[in-house]
């Protein structure tokens, strides 16, 4: 049973450098399908187009070409639907929430707008949902600690009754000592709502530890995939490799020289244009 | 994460941001327009009919007249009152108008995007370009004067003033319709209208509160001009109009100043008033232009250098605490005391808020009010064999110290880059400021030097920073802080915005660099493994405080306090146990 089949994805930019028009190719022919009660983990770092990803699976961005198939129930979901079951939660939550409106009307709105109820004791409910206490309700934003922030948006995410979560580094704006937590809730809903959820970071050891599949991007391509475990302690190409050696560990103290200075120049430096040349003729 | 300027206490959000706080510049603007909005409003009822005319011409104010009369003894006080409210009327028109135009040209345009935003966008350039006063003076001139009333006269001045307040707008937006928050809820649904309406609009309440204020202002004053010239509101009395009288019955010539001082004076008084009131605005829009109320002045004291303790130390900091001094004081730093040791990589790690950023700016004297160093002493030791009490260095000689013995590697300083020069161009700033005796030849040498210690190709020097990537720009941030052979670095997440990947070379050349020029780096992050692999001892801060203080080996062994312990357990392993994260059982989450 699948909730979510993305096929092929594609995503063309158009940039302006100076007078030419040149496509930048962010995501290119990428497909995986998503589970209900499994997590799937694209990890790559910026300019990878695990963000675009994100945003074409929310529909925040079209796809230039390839398919996103929602399912419910073994049967295809119509596109005006579409919002009811796929939700995103985004990076940086002191950017996610309106710093103008209170955390109800944050919650209140996405059930009403889904045609649930939408009053107080539902959006209680919501919040101990993600374990954060009833009074935080009338509260706004500035009144809550990014980890308090980042629970409403994974409340606010739920509300439509979605299946399909897009988590888009929901820790890396949060100290480090409350990220656990908030990964931790979302695995405990993961568990008990069996939900599909796409879980998209630079950190492996987290998208090891969080995560059932790991998807390696490289340059908007797919270079590995495979369960959690096999990706990261035995890696098979060249990039997951660099990748998996270049993460700090705190066991492998003075081997900091080790690491052959062309293979990281080559492997980190971003995505830049003339990457894409070769495609500047499709 | 941290900032210096984020600590002090948590400015009011929400609604109660949106309003002013109460300074004295919007006391007197308030004052200054509820007395003459008063006047305005109420005067009218109490004064008699100002257009009586009265066989008392040009009686000088006093008696029965408190302000005087006109050439046809006119009453001057019942005049004004009646203008006052003319002139209100129009300014609150042509407000209501302008602010209306330029939020639908404005907002409506940038959130639509694509061509409606290009159409808008041209459509108010255009109108941004035609000169407004004498386009008015064209409009009105064509109305004839009998069909001239205010409201033709509010609507010509709305036509001709929302253009700059649109673009104004448009900026705002446009940089608001990519917040998460407004993608937030276009995920979850929000029809357009109500994302306009309910979560980009009040954002923009205090601007728009704003330009309406400079609307009215803009209103009062054209109106005045245009009446001045003749061609302003027939039948209607302003305060253009009086002192467009004035001016005909020769009231300067005929030294009849009560004729045309108190238009000009309620027009000037009522503009300063808006002016005040539109600056209180601005302090919400951009919290600093808030005026910090300065407590007590730098301690000046005699230069007392703590005593070497040993040939190996560079930099002792001794009991050192910062205190921003606001509302109530925040102690960012609390009685810090660390030494550094030549060639050593000193790592202080904490969460955000915890003080670290405060103490690296403290230790170079770079921290600002309403940051004060309140007890504790910084003290250089050269390899000389001169001691400096950094604190109580004079500016001169800061200058002098600053990036010569001791430099600094801000967060996201790759950003820091002026985009408009070349590497080399900035690079040889340093030198010539810092080195003014070094010939153009040495300058260049010594830039292609550092370029080839840090890793860059030295072709780059010709290059602007946006043709380098990000990894590259950092190294070239870091080649700038070991131009003049710094014996201390100060790291503040020199590799937090950047890729593992980049971020392992860049440590890779910081640690090459260390053990070949020998520089002590005091190197500051929130990633504790990075720095369990990195440092040579580590300084784990809380609250202000250093909770703990040993080598790396100590810490990742066996972590004294119990909050260090924690931040151990909050990185997960890649490559061993889950630790404490509990995916797999269903323990209730932290």
């Amino acid at each position: 049973m699948t909730a979510l089949e993305a096929k092929d994805l594609v995503k063309d930019f158009h940039v302006r450098v100076g007078l030419r028009r040149i496509n930048l190719r962010a995501v290119n022919g990428v497909s995986f399908t998503l589970t209900p009660g499994r997590t799937v983990a694209l990890v790559g770092e910026s300019g990878s187009g695990k963000s675009t990803i994100a945003r074409m699976i929310a529909r925040l961005e079209k796809p230039s070409a390839g398919s996103i198939r929602v399912t419910a129930n073994d049967r295809e979901v119509p596109s005006k639907h579409y919002r009811n079951h796929v939700q995103m939660v985004f990076q940086d939550p002191f950017a996610s929430l309106n710093p103008f409106h209170t955390i109800a009307h944050h919650l209140a709105r996405p059930l009403k707008l889904h045609g649930r109820p939408h009053g107080h004791d539902e959006v209680i409910k919501l919040l101990a949902r993600v374990s954060l206490p009833a009074d935080m309700a009338h509260r706004r934003p500035h009144e809550l600690s990014g980890g308090q922030r980042q629970r409403v948006a994974i409340a606010r995410a739920l509300a439509p009754g979605a299946k399909v979560v897009v988590a888009d580094e929901p820790v890396s704006m949060l100290d480090v000592s409350i990220r656990l937590g908030v990964l931790n809730l979302l695995a405990r809903l993961q568990r008990e709502e069996q939900l599909a959820v796409l879980y998209i970071t630079h950190d492996l050891a987290t998208a090891r530890h969080f995560s059932d599949d790991i998807l390696v991007l490289y340059k908007g391509r797919v270079v590995e995939r495979g369960p959690a475990d096999d990706v990261i302690l035995n890696p098979q190409h060249p990039y997951t490799k660099i990748l998996a050696s270049a993460a700090p560990n705190p066991d492998a103290r003075g081997r900091l020289l080790d690491i052959d200075p062309a293979d990281v120049e080559e492997a980190g430096s971003a995505p830049s244009y003339d990457h894409y040349t070769d495609e500047l003729s499709q | 994460m941290t900032n210096p300027s984020a600590v002090p206490a948590a400015a009011p959000r929400g609604w109660r941001a949106m309003l002013p706080r109460r300074s004295p510049k919007l006391l007197v603007g308030v004052g200054l327009i509820a007395v003459i909005a008063l006047f305005g409003v109420v005067g009218p009822l109490f004064v008699g009919d100002p257009a009586t005319i009265r066989d008392v011409g040009l009686t000088p104010p006093g008696g029965d007249f408190p302000l005087g009369t006109t050439l046809t003894g006119q009453d001057i006080l019942a005049q004004l009152a009646h203008a006052t409210r003319g002139s209100l009327y129009i300014g609150l028109l042509v407000g209501v108008m302008a602010t209306f135009l330029s939020a639908l040209f404005g907002i409506v345009g940038s959130y639509a995007g694509g061509y409606v935003d290009e159409a808008f966008s041209l459509f108010s350039n255009v109108m941004l370009v035609i000169p407004g006063l004498p386009l008015v003076i064209v409009i009105s001139a064509f109305v004839p004067a009998d069909q001239r009333g205010s409201w033709t006269i509010a609507v010509v001045l709305a036509i001709t003033g929302w253009a700059a307040s649109a673009r104004v707008l448009r900026a705002q937006t446009l940089s608001l319709r990519n917040r998460d928050y407004v993608a937030a809820a276009r995920v979850s649904g929000e029809p357009a209208w109500r994302v306009i309406g309910v979560e980009i609009l009040p954002n923009l309440l205090p601007l728009l509160a704003s330009q309406f204020v400079f609307s009215v202002v803009y209103a009062i004053l054209s109106e005045a001009g245009l009446s001045f010239l003749g061609l302003g509101a027939s039948n209607s009395s302003t305060l253009g109009t009086m002192l467009y009288y004035a001016q005909n019955g020769f009231a300067l010539q005929r030294d009849a100043w009560w004729w045309f001082v108190p238009p000009g004076l309620i027009i000037a008084l009522f503009g300063c008033g808006l002016a005040l009131v539109n600056f209180s605005i601005d302090e919400i829009i951009n919290p600093k232009l808030r005026d910090v109320p300065k407590r007590g002045k730098q301690q000046n004291r005699a230069p007392q250098p703590a005593e070497r303790p040993d040939d190996d130390v560079v930099l002792t900091v001794d009991g050192l605490s910062v205190v921003y001094q606001v509302g109530t004081p925040v102690h960012a730093v609390k009685d810090v005391s660390i030494t550094l040791r030549r060639g050593e990589i000193l790592g202080l790690a904490g969460e955000s808020g915890c003080g670290k950023t405060t103490l690296a700016y403290a230790v170079n004297r770079l921290h600002r009010p309403p940051a004060e160093v309140t007890t504790g002493k910084v003290t250089f030791h050269d390899r000389d064999g001169t001691d400096t009490d950094i604190l109580a260095l004079k500016p001169a000689e800061l200058r002098e110290f600053r990036w010569s013995k001791l430099s600094m590697v801000f967060q996201g300083a790759m950003n820091a880059l002026n985009p408009v020069i070349t590497v080399q161009a900035q690079l040889e700033d340093v030198l010539t400021t810092h080195r003014p005796e070094m010939t153009k030849a040495q300058r260049r040498v010594r830039c292609e030097e550092v370029l080839r210690l840090v890793g860059v190709d030295v072709r780059r020097l010709t290059s602007f920073p946006h043709e380098l990537s990000g990894g590259m720009r950092q190294r070239v941030m870091i080649a700038m802080a070991l131009l003049l052979d710094p014996q201390v670095m100060i790291m503040d997440e020199p590799t937090t915005a950047l890729d593992v990947v980049v971020q392992r070379g860049i440590l890779r050349e910081i640690l090459r660099l260390r053990d070949e020029i020998g520089f002590a780096v005091l190197f500051i992050t929130h990633d504790l493994p990075l720095l369990l692999e990195l440092a040579d001892r580590i300084a784990v801060m809380k609250d202000g405080e250093v909770v703990e203080y040993a080598t790396a080996e100590q810490v990742y062994a066996a972590p004294a306090h119990p909050y260090t312990r924690k931040l151990l357990d909050s990185f997960p392993s890649l490559t061993g146990e889950r630790g404490a994260f509990v995916r797999e059982t269903s323990g209730s989450p932290l």
